[in-house]
């Protein structure tokens, strides 16, 4: 990992279009401006993980072969909630 | 065009109704291509199939059938980019994770597939509101009407897979 040090309302430039500002620091927390293009995506780490590992548990919990008909019976548990099974 | 899935074997679906998602799935960064499988008619949830790889398949619901006020914010940057023109082609789609208790079920609100269904062109958005879940139980929506459940599906599905 490249390591810098920077101060308040210094930028660091990565590539030719990507810019990182460090905008104010409080205790712990500091704020950061990033600019970049609009396909370069920005997320924080832990909300991307997150939604990775979901994706992932969702393609593994669908591809048993009983989903299709868990399907259906789901749906009609849904619409019909009182109703015994 | 035909392509092969593990779950319904080789079918045929129209090319026309493949959908590209910009960025891929997350998870799944390399496969850019997807197709809307309908399972059974009147169900709203629906299969979205990787064109590439026949083994990768989300089971998807209308995200306006989990929760009927969704608004997302969806960034102009993100719209720019899925060549959006008027909210009426937008089709949001939610993730669903599977679990054996039907009511135990949950949608990812968090990250919409946010379908342009004139252009077919998709992204997978994660929304900084974190009031959004990413397990959000698909039960909490007391009102299922089915024909507005699986409305929108029909625009933009390929197939109708047994």
């Amino acid at each position: 990992m490249l390591i810098l040090t920077r101060k308040l309302g210094e930028t660091i430039r990565i590539g030719n279009e990507i810019k990182v500002t460090i905008l104010e620091a409080r205790g712990k927390q500091l704020r950061i401006g990033i600019d970049a293009p609009a396909d370069v995506t920005i997320h924080r780490e832990e909300v991307y993980q997150m939604i990775r590992e979901q994706n992932i548990l969702a393609v593994e919990t669908a591809r048993d072969n009983s989903t299709g008909k868990s399907l259906s019976n789901i749906w009609n548990r849904l619409k019909n909630p009182e109703e015994e099974v | 065009m035909r392509i092969s899935t593990t779950r319904f074997g080789d079918i045929g679906i129209d090319e026309s109704r493949v959908i590209w998602i910009k960025g891929g799935m997350l998870g799944f960064e390399h496969l850019g291509r997807y197709v809307l499988l309908i399972q059974e008619e009147k169900n709203p949830f629906w299969w979205f199939q990787s064109v590439e790889d026949g083994s990768v398949a989300f089971v998807v619901i209308n995200s306006l059938v989990v929760k009927q006020d969704y608004e997302p914010l969806i960034s102009d940057d993100e719209a720019r980019l899925l060549e959006i023109s008027s909210p009426e082609d937008v089709v949001l789609f939610s993730v669903v994770t599977i679990r054996s208790d039907p009511f135990k079920v949950t949608a990812n609100l968090r990250a919409p597939i946010v379908v342009n269904s004139k252009k077919m062109l998709a992204k997978q958005v994660i929304l900084v509101d974190p009031n959004y879940p990413v397990q959000h139980p698909i039960t909490e929506n007391k009102v299922f009407s089915e024909e507005k459940a699986c409305e929108k599906g029909e625009i933009i599905s390929s197939a109708l897979v047994m």
